[in-house]
């Protein structure tokens, strides 16, 4: 995890905050300052994916200075609600492993597809490290894309015809048209 | 001395007495005669003060409460009515304008606050709205409350609470706050606190604890209140109207 210096919203050391609220008004803006935090939590430390059991550890959902912590069902029913609007998916039954889409995957898609496009690298074969790490791509914003993530990102892409994926054992790539 | 006894005497006597009555009334007409007059020439006079210094009144915050004042002891409301002189002058626009802001204010921060906020937190909020020239920043308390006052015509969705050391909340969701979430509020507020719990308010206010716990349950009912639970061993209601206030906050 690296540190990254988070403008944290004023209700993060509101202590209730951490507590799932009873009144329903009250609560959909409780969820909701929950989401735009937890997406923007992501984006600035770059986290892709996360193991429930294992976040409720993090400064994200655990406030030390107030000693609040969120509860790890409430998180769960948080992402539960960000995976409604393709801001996150569930990697498992049981809902503990998660990968988080700052981007939803179709953004990230256009996102990738319109530096192909203005870089003219239709019809060319790409390395997935280079998408996602090479020198050329440092700068943009899907620089450092999880691997996995951005396999789900060439789907869509993949879907509309724009590409097509190499799995091969000794080359992991990308066709692009 | 000739007593008075007989018909005569009494015929004369209740003439002295209408006599008596008629210069009386005479007396009390030219009376009041004379105090409209005055009045008349002082409301003339008012009149033509108000106008001269239209400006000054509503460029200067101190110099609009005096007038208030001035106006109010008189019985005069520049407020009160949108016809005749008063509506020329443009007096009552000020405070209408601002009471739209108002309005403006709590509907923005009710996302945070549900719906209850203190007046130096509007105001702070309102000037930083108002744009920066100096007419727009003298806005002082006293003009809000005047303002924030006009809003009940539109019923019980809008009222401005007293919490006591000239402190106020404004209150802009429907419901009625009863005397003891008054009372909650003027506690937190004199004792400068965010939170409370149902056994901190039976100690200070000596209620019955079914009496504090109902009073906070319903503020948090009406979305005024968030009950935090990782508290010590009892559940602490905390209200963000109040958190915060002139702190860290942007």
């Amino acid at each position: 995890m690296t540190e990254v210096d988070i403008s944290w919203p004023w209700q993060y050391s509101f202590p209730p905050f951490f507590t799932l609220q009873p009144h329903p008004e009250t609560r959909s803006k409780q969820v909701a300052a929950w989401k735009t935090l937890i997406l923007d939590y992501c984006r600035q430390t770059k986290t892709y994916s996360l193991d429930v059991r294992e976040a409720n550890q993090w400064p994200l959902f655990s406030n030390s200075a107030i000693n609040r912590k969120l509860d790890s069902n409430v998180i769960i029913s948080i992402l539960s609600e960000l995976a409604k609007n393709g801001n996150a998916a569930a990697l498992d039954k049981a809902k503990n492993r998660w990968e988080i889409y700052w981007h939803t995957l179709e953004e990230w898609a256009s996102m990738i597809y319109g530096y192909i496009c203005e870089s003219g690298l239709q019809n060319s074969v790409i390395t997935f490290f280079e998408l996602s790490n090479g020198t050329d791509v440092e700068g943009q914003e899907f620089f450092g894309i999880q691997t996995e993530v951005l396999i789900k990102v060439l789907r869509v892409l993949e879907n509309d015809r724009k590409c097509e994926l190499i799995l091969a054992d000794d080359m992991q790539g990308v066709k692009f048209f | 001395m000739r007593r008075g006894v007989g018909l005569g005497a009494i015929q004369k006597h209740k003439l002295e007495q209408a006599k008596y009555t008629n210069i009386g009334n005479e007396i009390q007409e030219n009376q009041i005669e004379q105090m409209t007059k005055q009045l008349d020439v002082f409301r003339v006079h008012l009149e033509d003060f108000a106008s001269k210094h239209k400006n000054e009144i509503k460029k200067n915050g101190e110099f609009r409460r005096q007038f208030q004042e001035m106006c109010a002891t008189i019985g005069v409301d520049p407020l009160s009515s949108g016809k005749g002189f008063w509506s020329v002058l443009g007096i009552g626009d000020f405070y209408y304008e601002l009471a739209v802001q108002i309005v403006e204010v709590c509907l923005a921060t009710n996302s945070k606050n549900g719906g209850l906020i203190s007046l130096d937190e509007l105001r702070s909020k309102l000037i930083k709205a108002r744009g920066q020239s100096k007419q727009h920043q003298e806005i002082s308390k006293d003009d809000l409350l005047r303002a924030a006052q006009k809003l009940k015509i539109f019923g019980s969705g809008f009222s401005v609470v007293p919490v006591g050391n000239g402190q106020y909340m404004v209150h802009s969701v429907p419901g009625e706050l009863s005397m003891d979430h008054g009372a909650i509020l003027q506690l937190l507020s004199t004792k400068n606190l965010c939170s409370i719990s149902t056994n901190i308010l039976c100690d200070e206010l000596n209620w019955r604890e079914d009496r504090a716990k109902q009073a906070l349950e319903q503020m948090l009912d009406q979305g005024l209140s968030w009950i935090d639970l990782q508290g010590d061993d009892c559940p602490v209601y905390f209200f963000p109207s109040l958190f915060n206030v002139g702190s860290s906050e942007e």
